[in-house]
């Protein structure tokens, strides 16, 4: 008896969902022996989490609308990764440029805030924080077009640098750092709520729909046009399969590297604008780890724009729902989620093997050799 | 009593996916004889051998060695029992030595590397009569070199049966007279070697036995003696087919590209291609032959605008086009086909549809941002009518599909642009005579239609057959122009290696310059 994998030519839609799903619920059940080896109800405990708390609770359209601001910032950045990804340009530095972005959203409030209406103040942030991180990203760009460097390294690294700066600024007590509060003793980041925040777009009685949700599913549908339709995405795509082949079809192949990284940079340094604003205050965990998150959803999207959407939101109902339910059980911990989430990757490319390959076995080995 | 087999194969079947790459094949093969395997591209040749040597494993039916079933489950089985394979693309670490590059696969062989290699090894070319210096790293060796390393090393490794997949592709015609004699040596020593090719004149030159597949069915087995070239295509193609290649003769006019010495370097910054002069007129085929590696992807990437020059001067209708941009240079009608020995590598985005393919060289043309997949399916469809393309429908990713059909939606899609010069390299590569005689035809139309085409190829009987002129490069430097049908391939292997130059031969034209050259008409002032 033995075994050997064959390869699938085809594998029905409906076969393929259902991998996937095996995949999840497998998932789940690892999940739920975790929970079990510690002696909390996995089935209560799911259903905390996957309700969000939201049953039978009269605040729920708060849970709702913090789940938005969760939401808005990994869509965007998830969509944004994969256009670089799409383009086989591996930017791992979603979380630097997405610091870089806040950075330069809060200094625009802070400055300008006082000065200028409250909508401009909006819109200078989201400028500069695309153009800032816009070109933090196109320094790794640059670097692998003009001297052949690792992208992957240099995105990586980029964040480290990123990180450190938030923190200096985030710790040192000084007459030139407005970006702490003057009124306490110790460093606490200033709030600038009065001075730029997204308005909301009242739904019923008390929900109300962050604008930034709105223009989120707008960028959303712009980049699956971008990438599906126009001559640009074509480009990115050329480049991505066949990086010969976009030579020789006469493409400026480095041209395009460098747009698409900015414009990837960009849209992520946007996101970090929509947290900043909607926020109203810097923190030093201020990406919520989305650089990191976005590429896992990216990929398990497989760079699929509508599908960024839905896994989005999944990821999201794992990580906001783990808060909610740590509440009610105390020794979960919330980061019980990003397990959950490592598994359910590990997993999901388990299911992809499966879709690609079958297993056969193979009924007579055979006399053995010498 | 039956006779005993060195290796005997029973209903072997082999499936990837829904493809059936072997259908029950037989194959036996003799103590002490050369077996030629004979097929189409995409018959399953190379499967049913792979699985010979542990690569795959087959779906079912049995393998014998020397009358005992056994099974193969690795390559290291297969080395145990005696069976050594050259693949096509060598599996050689490159800054080793030849010597290294044996001992790292030797069983027990120690943790001190000690200088017996060497003499080990020069002892075992002395036997068979190979010519190697065991101490050469191999980033220095000819491809040549490099082969008969690979067959040093399956000897080595105590092979006694020896399988050679494609070894002649790479190989001028002295260089496989060489080979031969040395396959005839290890016969001799009651070796059996099984030898796959695509040439018929080879197989009816070394083999004892020919068997052939068609379509990962097995077809039949015969002695060499008692068959001819005609009988085995018809076996291997299934029907009757014309082995002639047509020449037609067309009006010539005048030359459409010119070249004048032209020096580019490769990748590694050593000259490529040296001084080359020569010229297209439209309605003529220009052969292009060399041994592989000696300058041709280099002038094909230059003529495009892909490399740039070290110095000389390329003339399209009188135009410069040194310097310009690929895009210009491509609108000006001198479109390239290169199929490079991965064969996706340069001219299509494998992951993307047939569509997709099609609009290369042309998604700008459109008004607006948006790319015109319209237009694109279209020209699709029609590439995939006339050049009878095999394929599921226009939105097939170009890699799924077999490599016969990626090349005639690579030429269709340069044809369907209209050019007036055809760069093509190697646009046969790896395809089998249907195929093969299918992107002849397309060549010879376009031909008919004035168009002036540079055929970069490796057979050279082709070559002589469908070719107007051939220039023979040798390390980047022309070894001379020659009329197709007054040379022979015995003149051509001795260009190709540099024995014979006929540069200075004709003192009053000097090689690879037009007399009614359009050169200097519109930028006078140079000349």
């Amino acid at each position: 008896m033995g075994f050997h994998f064959v390869k699938r030519d085809n594998c029905p839609l409906w076969k393929r969902c259902l991998f996937y799903l095996i995949a999840v619920v497998a998932a789940l059940g690892i999940g739920a022996l975790v929970l079990l080896s510690i002696g909390v109800d996995p089935f209560e405990y799911y259903y905390q989490m996957f309700t969000m708390g939201t049953v039978n609770n009269r605040i729920a359209y708060k849970t709702f609308m913090n789940y938005f601001k969760e939401l808005v910032p990994l869509v965007l950045t998830s969509v944004a990764l994969s256009l670089a990804f799409k383009m086989r340009f591996w930017n791992i530095g979603g979380e630097g440029q997405f610091i870089v972005g806040a950075i330069s959203a809060a200094f625009v409030a802070f400055k300008l805030g006082p000065v200028m209406p409250m909508w401009l103040t909006l819109v200078v942030m989201c400028l500069a924080a695309m153009i800032v991180a816009g070109l933090y990203g196109l320094l790794a760009g640059f670097l692998k077009v003009r001297f052949g460097t690792n992208e992957t390294l240099m995105t990586l690294m980029l964040n480290y640098i990123a990180l450190y700066i938030l923190f200096f600024i985030g710790e040192t007590k000084a007459d030139w750092n407005f970006f702490l509060s003057e009124n306490s003793a110790r460093p606490v980041f200033k709030s600038f709520t009065d001075l730029a925040s997204f308005t909301s777009i009242p739904m019923g009685e008390k929900f109300e729909l962050n604008i930034c949700v709105v223009l989120t599913v707008v960028i959303g549908a712009l980049i699956f046009v971008y990438l599906r339709h126009t001559k640009q995405g074509y480009e990115i795509s050329v480049v991505g399969d066949s990086m010969g082949t976009a030579k020789y079809a006469g493409m400026k192949v480095n041209w395009i590297i460098l747009r698409t990284v900015f414009l990837s940079a960009a849209l992520i340094g946007l996101a970090a604008a929509f947290k900043v604003g909607t926020a109203g205050v810097l923190s030093t965990s201020i990406t919520n780890d989305v650089g990191w998150t976005g590429i896992i959803v990216a990929w398990l999207a497989q760079l699929n724009t509508v599908m960024i959407f839905v896994v989005s939101m999944l990821i999201c109902v794992l990580q906001h729902g783990s808060t909610v339910a740590a509440a009610t059980f105390g020794q979960v911990d919330s980061s019980f989620a990003n397990m959950l989430q490592g598994i359910i990757l590990f997993l999901v490319l388990a299911a992809d093997f499966f879709i690609r390959f079958r297993i056969v076995i193979v009924k007579k080995g055979g006399s053995n050799n010498g | 009593m039956e006779q005993q087999y060195a290796i005997e194969m029973r209903d072997i079947t082999k499936t990837f996916g829904s493809v059936v790459a072997n259908n029950k094949v037989n194959l036996q093969v003799r103590q002490g004889e050369i077996l030629a395997l004979l097929g189409e591209n995409g018959c399953g040749k190379t499967t049913l051998m792979n699985m010979l040597s542990g690569i795959y494993k087959p779906d079912s039916g049995s393998i014998f060695v020397d009358g005992e079933e056994v099974s193969i489950n690795s390559p290291e089985d297969s080395k145990r029992l005696g069976i050594g394979m050259v693949h096509q693309h060598f599996k050689l670490v490159d800054v080793f030595s030849a010597a290294d590059n044996i001992w790292m696969g030797k069983e027990q062989s120690g943790f001190v590397l000690n200088n017996k290699r060497y003499s080990d090894i020069e002892d075992i070319a002395h036997k068979f009569g190979f010519d190697i210096d065991p101490r050469k790293k191999v980033y220095n060796m000819a491809v040549s070199e490099k082969q008969t390393l690979e067959i040093i090393k399956v000897l080595y490794y105590g092979a006694k049966t020896i399988i050679l997949d494609e070894p002649t592709a790479v190989l001028t015609v002295q260089e496989i007279e060489k080979l031969f004699n040395v396959l005839r040596r290890m016969k001799e020593e009651g070796h059996s070697i099984i030898i796959i090719t695509h040439k018929l004149n080879e197989v009816l030159e070394i083999s004892d036995r020919v068997a052939i597949l068609r379509k990962g069915e097995y077809i039949t087995t015969v002695n060499t003696a008692e068959t001819n070239e005609q009988e085995l295509t018809e076996w291997m193609v299934g029907r009757k087919i014309d082995l002639n290649i047509d020449r037609p003769v067309v009006e010539k006019t005048r030359p459409l590209l010119e070249v004048r010495d032209l020096t580019i370097k490769n990748d590694e910054g050593a000259i490529a291609i040296d001084n080359v002069n020569f010229y297209i007129r439209g309605g003529e085929i220009l052969g292009v032959a060399g041994i592989a590696g000696c300058g041709q992807k280099e002038l094909c990437e230059a003529i495009v605008g892909l490399r740039p020059i070290v110095s000389g001067q390329m003339i399209h209708k009188g135009d410069n086009i040194v310097g310009l941009p690929p895009k210009t240079i491509l609108e000006k009608g001198i479109s390239m086909s290169f199929i490079p020995e991965d064969r996706l590598g340069m001219g299509l985005a494998p992951s993307m549809s047939i569509t997709d393919n099609m609009l290369l060289k042309c998604y700008r043309d459109s008004f607006g941002p948006f790319v015109d997949r319209k237009a694109g399916r279209e020209a699709a469809q029609q590439v995939i009518e006339n050049l009878e393309v095999v394929t599921p429908s226009t939105e097939t990713p170009v890699r799924r599909l077999s490599g016969g059909n990626v090349q005639k939606v690579l030429l269709g899609r340069e044809i369907k642009a209209g050019p007036n010069v055809i760069i093509t390299a190697y646009p046969v590569r790896g395809l089998d005579i249907n195929s093969s005689y299918a992107i002849y035809n397309i060549l010879n139309e376009q031909k008919l239609g004035g168009v002036g085409i540079l055929f970069v190829g490796e057979d050279l009987d082709v070559m002589m057959a469908l070719c107007d002129k051939i220039l023979v490069l040798c390390h980047g430097k022309v070894m001379g122009v020659v009329h197709a049908h007054k040379t022979s391939k015995e003149e051509l292997g001795l260009m190709m290696t540099g024995a014979l130059d006929l540069n200075g031969k004709y003192e009053d034209k000097p090689v690879g310059i037009a007399r009614d050259t359009l050169f200097g008409e519109n930028n006078g002032e140079e000349e």
